[in-house]
């Protein structure tokens, strides 16, 4: 049978458009007469901080300078409302926004971000995920830094670990990283022709920037549209709201079409980073190979906000063994609040920082036992009729010693 | 303000402009041409690439009041409506489009090098792009559009139906 797509190339649907230059991202529209927008933003980590905007309001051209006095609900985050849309009293990291400029030009926007007058009263930050654990820590929200804390228990993991022929047990540290996604945040707001608020942006969630809007300026969600335009790469790092409320809150206010683009400086700012992870890491092995007991401890370094901690030191936590069949698993992981730029989806959402620990265990469990790493992974990996860390009985398809026997072939 | 004379994809123009403008807002702001993308503004990714004077250049770095007297070509400058030229052909077919911020830059690119070169190796093809960034793809497709366009250029590939 002639199957039409599968076994065959299908040209994207949207390639026409990208390659004669026509797909248009937020950046592309420009309409008559509309403002521009620029947002000010903290140059500390952790900050008591006190603004005066009356000179820059004076300045000719400047349309209206909207700070934490505007937003009826000043808090967003899908799974923690724990950002506000612009700073109070206090900034938690460099690049915290605190007021939205907008005028009739950008020049105009600067020489008035410029003209803001911010006091800011410098805290020590706390900037050690593993500091800011400690019960006598300062508290970046609430009363304790632990945003998020996930537990995995099988078997005796400890007992096991005593009874072992060889343990190895190491720290590992990956860093933060930026998506960088090669189109920077840009948005257009207006209020359309029923006189809902429309913000044209590049998205990865227009349903929770939906949401988060309405929330934030409490309207109606039926009153906000949120337009997807063409989005110039993402990564997890566009799951988070940048501009939206901004462009909403001043397209309501003002009855105009104002548009926002981002710097790539701006942009490195404004968006999370990829979770930096301490992973302290505990493998034990028999005689013959093969493993006993892993008990992992993952702290995950969430920074200002939590995002989508959970979801990530989750993620982190049930890969914790990676695609091996382990008898005894005890894994703890760990979102910290800190003062550094906040963290959320990126690329595996926790699962790729793991894979540098249990990984280079493997290796080292090998080299004590001057085996082959690739023999050791033959042992241990996951087989059909195998049972995860997590419980799940593998019962279908499970190709990783073809995987592995097809490389090292 | 200054006054220049420009000639942008076969269309010459006659424009007004502050002289703190960029050639990649001369292209933007004043003559819509948003396939012109910016990405960095400081000549890192290439995505503002355009051809002046048959050269690949970043237009985030080039004064529009140097550009009196040129030619630019812009990504707008390789198509009539949906009439695409080979590289933008290719570009499809091989599937290195992905968000697409890049393709304008990267095929931009592909036409320098292949003005040079119909017969570029893939060493040459990973010079000449080096100045354009893609997030998405890891590359290996865009070179093989432009080992796919080179085809089409010497005949030694058909395009596909
Ligand atoms: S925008 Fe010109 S090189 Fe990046
Ligand atoms: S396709 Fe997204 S940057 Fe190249």
């Amino acid at each position: 049978m002639e199957l039409k797509h599968i076994g065959n190339s299908i040209d994207r649907i949207d390639s026409l458009a990208k390659v004669t230059g026509k797909a248009m991202y937020p950046q592309d529209y420009y309409v008559d007469n509309m403002l521009y927008g620029k947002t000010l933003r903290s140059i500390y980590p952790f900050a008591k901080i006190n603004i005066d905007t009356r000179e820059a309001q004076n300045l000719p051209g400047v349309i209206r300078i909207f700070t934490h006095n505007d937003v009826p609900n000043n808090a967003h985050g899908v799974l923690h409302k724990d950002q506000l849309v612009f700073c109070k009293d206090i900034v938690r990291r460099i690049g915290d926004p605190i007021a939205f400029v907008v005028a009739e030009t950008e020049k105009i926007c600067e020489e008035a971000i410029e003209k803001i007058k911010v006091q800011y009263e410098i805290m020590k930050p706390v900037l050690d995920p593993i500091e800011a654990m400690k019960e006598d820590s300062i508290k970046i929200h609430g009363d304790s830094n632990i945003v998020y804390h996930f537990k995995l228990r099988k078997g005796d993991a400890l007992r096991a670990l005593e009874e072992s022929y060889f343990v190895a047990t190491n720290t590992y540290k990956t860093h933060s990283i930026d998506h960088a996604f090669l189109q920077p945040e840009a948005g257009i707001g207006y209020l359309d022709e029923n006189g809902n608020i429309a913000v044209i942006v590049a998205t990865q969630y227009p349903h929770y920037d939906r949401e988060e809007i309405a929330y934030c300026l409490n309207l109606p969600i039926e009153n906000i549209r949120i337009i997807n335009s063409n989005v110039g790469g993402a990564f997890g790092g566009r799951e988070d709201i940048t501009l939206q409320v901004h462009l909403a809150l001043a397209a309501k206010t003002l009855n105009r079409v104002i548009k926002c683009v981002y710097s790539r400086e701006e942009s490195f700012l404004a968006h999370s980073k990829r979770h930096a992870m301490i992973m302290n890491y505990s493998t034990g092995v028999d005689k013959e190979g093969y493993l006993t007991a892993v008990k992992a401890e993952i702290i995950g370094d969430t920074g200002a906000y939590a995002s989508w901690a959970d979801n990530v030191l989750r993620k982190a936590g049930v890969h914790a063994t990676g695609p091996y069949i382990v008898p005894n698993v005890m894994v703890d992981s760990y979102a910290v609040y800190t003062n550094n730029p906040y963290a959320g989806a990126m690329r595996g959402f926790g699962a790729t920082q793991v894979a540098v620990a249990y990984e280079q265990q493997m290796d080292i469990l090998a080299r004590e036992l001057k085996m082959s790493p690739v023999e050791i992974r033959l042992k241990n990996i996951l087989k059909v009729g195998s049972i995860t860390s997590t419980g799940q009985l593998l019962n279908n398809s499970v190709p990783l010693e073809n995987c592995l026997r097809s490389v090292t072939e | 303000m200054i006054n220049l004379k420009i000639n942008v994809n076969n269309t010459d123009y006659e424009i007004e402009i502050d002289e703190e403008k960029r050639l990649i807002d001369l292209l933007r702001d004043e003559l819509r041409l948003t396939g012109v993308k910016e990405g960095c503004s400081e000549g890192e990714c290439g995505a503002c690439s355009v051809i002046l004077d048959g050269k690949l250049v970043n237009s985030c770095l080039i004064m529009a009041f140097q550009v009196n007297d040129s030619k630019v070509v812009t990504i707008e400058g390789l198509s009539e409506g949906d009439n695409i030229n080979y590289i933008q052909k290719a570009f499809i077919e091989a599937g290195a489009v992905q968000c697409g911020y890049c393709t304008p830059g990267m095929i931009l690119a592909a036409k320098a090098i292949l003005d040079k070169n119909p017969n570029p190796s893939r060493e040459e093809i990973r010079m000449g792009i080096s100045g354009n960034l893609c997030r998405c793809t890891g590359y290996e497709k865009i070179v093989e559009a432009i080992e796919l366009a080179g085809g089409y250029l010497n005949g030694t590939k058909t395009y596909r139906e």
